[in-house]
């Protein structure tokens, strides 16, 4: 389907100002809007930019090892009764997680603008590990910055990437003290490239990682064509700030017969519970103060999952209806953790069995022909310490 | 001379016994900081006293009410609020400048509100309106195209940082200051105050060789203060070394 013939057409990035709606915008320091606009300017040239593109897809299939292919969940379908649910398998990418598409993507970006060093932020330290091996792979210097909470949690992503050569910084908290972190680095070092891990953050970020991620939405397109000879009725992601839900759905926004899900943890439910605002250098949706000075929101098991804003695009997306928020509970993504392991033999990280969690619910009762698209972001090395600490028992 | 200090730092009656006292010893201009839990551009000093603010729940409200102490002291200085766009969004915007108004303060400077956000031209627009100043910040890193921008929306005096990054992270390098001085000026006749990286008073008389019409002292101070927080004679200590500084400027 061409954007250009559809009038209203969603699937377009920011406007001018770098807004969606009354989302967005930059709420930046002066001493970051040179490197800003700067930024803006050197991904509107790299996309006109056949050979960038070449390269980005070249690496996308060679070292990442896109597509990722979907999968018919049959046992699961079966035990639900109801629609098909099928996995958009992100997390059988390179790193294990949709993560480095966006990293690809950006560092080939700093490459071209001639940038010599990275930092970047990272939650669940699955946009940590992808960032630090893009880095390595065209050998560039990189710096991260993690809340101590995370790196508690998800250590095989923290050997991982310092593996790679990535040298890590950590900071108290979780994902929200790391982007603030890493973007006083930034400032600090304004030569260096920020590679932000999702769709957060002062424009143009928002639109640049929504840019390297929609290759999700339109692999997924082209694979529903070939094995069902249609699209899938319903896509469902989870969400953090919402780089892999945006990533899954930006290609089908103009087809509203195909609902959209997007899924938070329960305790960080920004899109649901949150209030607007202007924090973390945007104005979106946030569980904050009444007064603005302080965040709100708990813990919950999925690392990626887990931030009390969101992504600005989606909250304007919600505000229209063309989207849906859901969330789902610790409990829950253990259930869903457990019956994909034993059904399907698949071992996806706590942040995509919260979609799962999500597609099982709306499955049930459905008519056979009916779609279901859940997709698998991550994989569950890092999670697993913490699950069979949990539920180990509940698998002897 | 400008000094920067955290609301309600240590406490209200504290934090407004030192302002006055720097007031006494010869500040021009006091900027009120409001605590805020991210604030982006703040190094690990102002930070720990914005923490310390917020855990014993300090709001922009309460600052607002610590200005108009201040104003009802003294009525010649200088004050501006400093802070973040969250806070004055959700005040919101529109009372937020009323009250500033009121309090009889004479504007204030937002580090994190770009003339792009939109919220910050309908805050700039409403303050116009109150003859209130927004002051614009410019940095080491801001394009002479852009500062060309910058200089219509100039209001009050303009905060010329001197160097990029988090407060109290790194020194000032004169040269550097000179030239952006200088730069600054050939695009507007208001006064451009130089901040960032001015420690102690012999920092301060240096940046009076670089053609700034006034210095700006934050980290230092918020440091001294959070490590006497206890000690009685604090706000005459605090006025002593603003008297310090204020003789190095004269």
């Amino acid at each position: 389907m061409s954007t250009e013939k559809i009038k209203n057409s969603l699937k377009t990035g920011s406007d001018k100002d770098g807004y969606f709606g009354e989302y967005g915008g930059i709420a930046a320091g002066e001493n970051l809007m040179n490197n800003l606009e700067e930024l803006k300017k050197a991904f509107e040239d790299a996309i006109k930019d056949k050979k960038f593109l070449d390269e980005f897809a070249y690496y996308c299939k060679h070292w990442i090892g896109r597509p990722s292919p979907i999968y018919f969940a049959e046992r699961i379908t079966k035990k639900i009764g109801g629609a098909k649910i099928y996995f958009k398998q992100e997390h059988l990418n390179h790193t294990g997680s949709h993560k480095p598409t966006n990293t690809l993507f950006q560092v080939l970006l700093a490459k071209r603008m001639g940038k010599k060093k990275i930092i970047c932020e990272s939650g669940a330290g699955q946009h940590w590990s992808a960032a630090a091996a893009t880095a390595a792979k065209f050998g560039m210097p990189i710096v991260g910055v993690m809340g101590k909470i995370d790196c508690a949690r998800v250590n095989q992503n923290l050997i991982k990437a310092k593996h790679y050569g990535g040298k890590l910084k950590i900071v108290e908290g979780s994902l929200r003290e790391a982007i603030t972190a890493a973007i006083k680095e930034w400032s600090n070092n304004p030569d260096y490239y920020y590679l932000i891990g999702s769709t957060c953050s002062s424009s143009p970020f928002v639109d640049i990682v929504r840019y390297a991620q929609s290759i999700i939405g339109k692999e997924m397109r082209e694979q529903f064509m070939e094995l069902e000879g249609k699209l899938p009725n319903e896509i469902i992601a989870c969400a953090g700030a919402g780089s892999n839900f945006t990533g899954s759905i930006f290609e089908f926004l103009d087809e509203p017969e195909i609902k959209k899900v997007v899924v938070e943890a329960e305790e960080t439910a920004a899109l649901t519970n949150g209030t607007k605002g202007i924090q973390q250098g945007m104005v979106t949706k946030f569980l904050q103060s009444d007064d603005g000075s302080k965040s709100l929101g708990g813990s919950s098991l999925g690392a990626g999952i887990m931030y009390y804003g969101i992504s600005p695009q989606l909250a304007h997306l919600k505000d229209i209806g063309a989207i849906e928020a859901s969330a789902a509970s610790d409990k829950e993504l253990l259930e869903t953790y457990k019956l994909v392991a034993q059904n399907e033999g698949i071992g996806i990280s706590f942040e995509p069995a919260a979609a799962v969690t999500e597609a099982l619910k709306r499955a049930k009762g459905k008519p056979k022909d009916y779609i279901i698209c859940a997709t698998a972001c991550g994989r569950v090395e890092k999670d697993l310490d913490v699950i069979e600490r949990l539920i180990g028992k509940d698998f002897e | 001379m400008i000094a920067y200090f955290v609301a309600c730092y240590p406490n209200f009656e504290k934090s407004l016994e030192i302002i006055k006292k720097s007031i006494d010893a010869g500040v021009n201009i006091c900027e009120i900081g409001f605590p805020t839990q991210e604030a982006s551009g703040e190094g690990i000093v102002i930070k720990n006293a914005h923490d310390h603010c917020l855990q014993r729940n300090v709001t922009l409200k309460d600052t607002i009410k610590l200005a108009k102490a201040v104003r009802n002291y003294n009525n010649d200085v200088g004050i501006i609020l400093m802070g973040y766009m969250s806070n004055i969004f959700k005040y919101p915007i529109k009372n937020f400048v009323s009250d500033l108004a009121s309090v009889d303060v004479d504007g204030c400077l937002i580090v994190d509100a770009p003339h792009e956000l939109r919220e910050e031209n309908e805050l700039r627009n409403l303050m116009n309106k109150k003859n209130l100043s927004l002051i614009k910040l410019v940095a080491p890193t801001t394009k002479e195209e852009r500062l060309k921008k910058l200089s219509n929306l100039f209001s009050g005096w303009v905060y010329s940082l001197n160097f990029s990054g988090i407060s109290g992270s790194k020194s000032a390098n004169l040269e550097d200051v000179k030239n952006m001085i200088k730069k600054i000026k050939t695009y507007t006749d208001l006064p451009v105050c130089s901040g960032f990286g001015i420690k102690t008073p012999g920092d301060a008389k240096k940046m009076t060789q670089t053609g700034c019409d006034g210095v700006i002292v934050g980290s230092s101070i918020v440091e001294y203060i959070g490590k006497n927080l206890n000690d009685t004679k604090l706000p005459k200590n605090v006025g002593n070394i603003i008297k310090t500084f204020v003789e190095e400027l004269k």
